[in-house]
């Protein structure tokens, strides 16, 4: 009998705190979303969406992960443990072309920031220079796949230069400690880490600066959730596409809002200046006058003939158009 | 009856468990409906393993030498190491603590120093290699010196015998068991660590061709090369099992009889 009694005071209190919840009128919905790395300057300006209050206004209680890899994000994106993923576009494009139930539903990084940097102190201004120097690259990554097409456009063969093949660490160690001369990286990251760590000027040499141009980051989104959830996906891209311009007005604020969230994301004024070097890559001449993250179809295909070509994307993969949507964005 | 003698032999029975995993790996993909970009079909590991067979065993070789080396590094100062601690209180009590103490650093995260400091070479990878192979070869001598029974030492002392005999008649012979298990511990991780310091900074070897796999997702080849690495570990580790069968044909790890059993 007395046994019967708790169970139901149990019940009831359950039967009341579900009414307080309905009562409270609509609890924002906790969305997640993976970034392709730890933190650095390009994750600023999700923390100055979030701090704006420009997720909550779309009912969102946004909670950003850090990722390893965009190609673990992309699975997990995938095998839906979470909603959104900030990944690679061309890793993305690579992996559905596997199989994999994703999409891309905005483009953050249009322009590419692929480039070949050293100390200035070496002279290497132009790609010729590059003559009987020494390369540092991680094999298999996207730069240096794309690197024999930066060969063919500035006229260098494969033995003008030597290469050393290490990780992101090991490049940027061989660089700083003058056992290479150069490194294939990405003109808002290792040219500040360079920097940083020598005191020194850094030369950047743009792959864009030489007609190569390929799409980066963008926002991933399962198949299942464009169908099922389409208003989340508006709600979520409406959201980040303010905290983009907003970035692009005030990098400090974005910075200072992501350390905020992580003091341990980097330093205040290297965060700032790789997010200032961060935002003009969010528009190409094609996009210009629209707002980020809407891409074009020209950049799109333009990516997806050098994947084809150069990435080791299979002939199967179909085109362009199964890859993005343009259709979430505000 | 011949069937049954083949299937019960002792090389068949580890290849008949791959086969049985390999089902079981290709079962569990299609019950449990497992995409292709998460975990590849056998199937596709197999063909990959086929197609690109040249290039895999060109890419053995770096690695091969690197953990040669480093594993012979690592008996070649494990063992020395280790008599020294086994024979003496006052080197046990410096250095034995010190070695523990090394051994619980992550190599990952010293090994991109070592290609500051030694350049893009093999010697990067022979180090880490060293590191994580020499330990279990000192703690294994260790043991095999310091259980060698007093009975027998005072029994050669009474007879006269002098050091020098008594080392290599008595406390080597008794140690070897002790010595070759550490040492097969030790080239498998001997394995693990040239794959590290390829990863870190190679421009060949198998850890190479497992970074390029994994930039262009081809899981198919990652798996390839893993199967690679494996065999690879299986086969080095066999060499000494072989080599201990020569040198101490009287311990009873080299009776056959597990598997002549039945």
């Amino acid at each position: 009998m007395k046994r019967r009694n708790l169970a139901l005071t149990t019940l009831s209190a359950v039967a009341l705190s579900l009414l307080s919840c309905v009562a409270n009128a609509q609890p924002k919905e906790k969305v997640s979303l993976m970034l392709n790395w730890y933190l650095y300057s390009e994750h600023a300006p999700f923390f100055l969406g979030k701090e704006k209050g420009f997720f909550d206004a779309e009912g969102i209680d946004l909670d950003i992960q850090e990722g390893r890899g965009s190609g673990p994000t992309i699975q997990a994106v995938a095998a839906k443990s979470v909603p959104f993923g900030y990944a690679d576009v061309s890793t993305m494009i690579k992996v559905a072309s596997k199989g994999a139930p994703v999409k891309a539903v905005g483009v953050a990084l249009q322009k590419s920031p692929m480039s070949v940097m050293g100390l200035s102190e070496r002279n290497i201004k132009k790609p010729e220079d590059i003559k009987g120097k020494i390369v540092a690259m991680t094999p298999g990554d996207s730069m240096s796949q794309i690197w024999p097409l930066f060969l063919k456009k500035t006229g260098l063969k494969e033995g003008d230069y030597k290469v050393v093949s290490g990780d992101g660490q090991t490049k940027l160690n061989a660089v700083i400690n003058g056992q290479a001369d150069l490194l294939l990286g990405y003109l808002m990251d290792q040219n500040i880490k360079i920097q940083d760590a020598t005191k020194k000027p850094v030369t950047v040499i743009p792959f864009a600066d030489y007609g190569i141009n390929m799409v980066v980051s963008g926002i991933i989104a399962h198949k299942d959730m464009l169908k099922e959830k389409p208003d989340l996906v508006k709600k979520f891209m409406r959201a980040a596409t303010r905290s983009f311009e907003e970035a692009t007005k005030n990098p400090e604020a974005a910075v200072d809002a992501m350390l905020k969230a992580n003091a341990k994301a980097g330093q205040r004024d290297s965060l700032i200046v790789g997010l200032k070097l961060t935002t003009p890559l969010y528009h190409t001449p094609e996009t210009a006058k629209l707002r980020p993250f809407r891409v074009s179809p020209k950049d799109m295909n333009d990516s997806f003939a050098l994947l084809l070509e150069y990435g080791g994307l299979e002939k199967s993969a179909g085109k362009a158009d199964d890859y993005y949507t343009n259709e979430f964005l505000p | 009856m011949t069937m049954n003698k083949i299937l019960n032999s002792g090389w068949v029975r580890p290849f008949l468990l791959i086969v049985v995993m390999l089902i079981l790996w290709d079962l569990a993909i299609r019950f449990f409906n497992v995409p292709a970009y998460l975990v590849p079909t056998p199937f596709s590991v197999v063909e990959q393993l086929w197609k690109e067979w040249p290039m895999l065993l060109k890419e053995v070789g770096p690695t091969t030498w690197a953990t040669l080396g480093g594993f012979a590094l690592s008996v070649l100062v494990g063992v020395p190491i280790a008599m020294l601690i086994a024979y003496s209180k006052l080197v046990e009590s410096y250095v034995y603590p010190l070695l523990v103490f090394s051994q619980s650093v992550p190599k990952i995260a010293v090994a991109p120093l070592f290609v500051v400091w030694f350049g893009f070479g093999i010697i990067p990878k022979i180090i880490v290699a060293f590191l994580l192979g020499f330990f279990p070869v000192v703690v294994s001598t260790v043991m095999g010196f310091k259980s060698v029974e007093q009975d027998m030492i005072d029994l050669a002392r009474s007879m006269g015998s002098t050091r020098l005999q008594m080392f290599f008649k008595i406390n080597l012979p008794q140690a070897l068991p002790a010595i070759f298990s550490g040492m097969k511990v030790s080239v498998t991780l001997a394995v693990v660590g040239a794959v590290v310091g390829e990863f870190v900074g190679s421009n060949s070897g198998i850890g190479y061709v497992l970074q390029k796999a994994n930039g262009n997702f081809d899981l198919p080849l990652m798996f390839a090369a893993l199967v690679v690495l494996s065999m690879m570990g299986v086969i080095l580790f066999a060499l000494i099992d072989f080599l201990e069968s020569l040198m101490i044909p009287w311990h009873a790890s080299q009776r056959n009889d597990h598997l002549v059993s039945s």
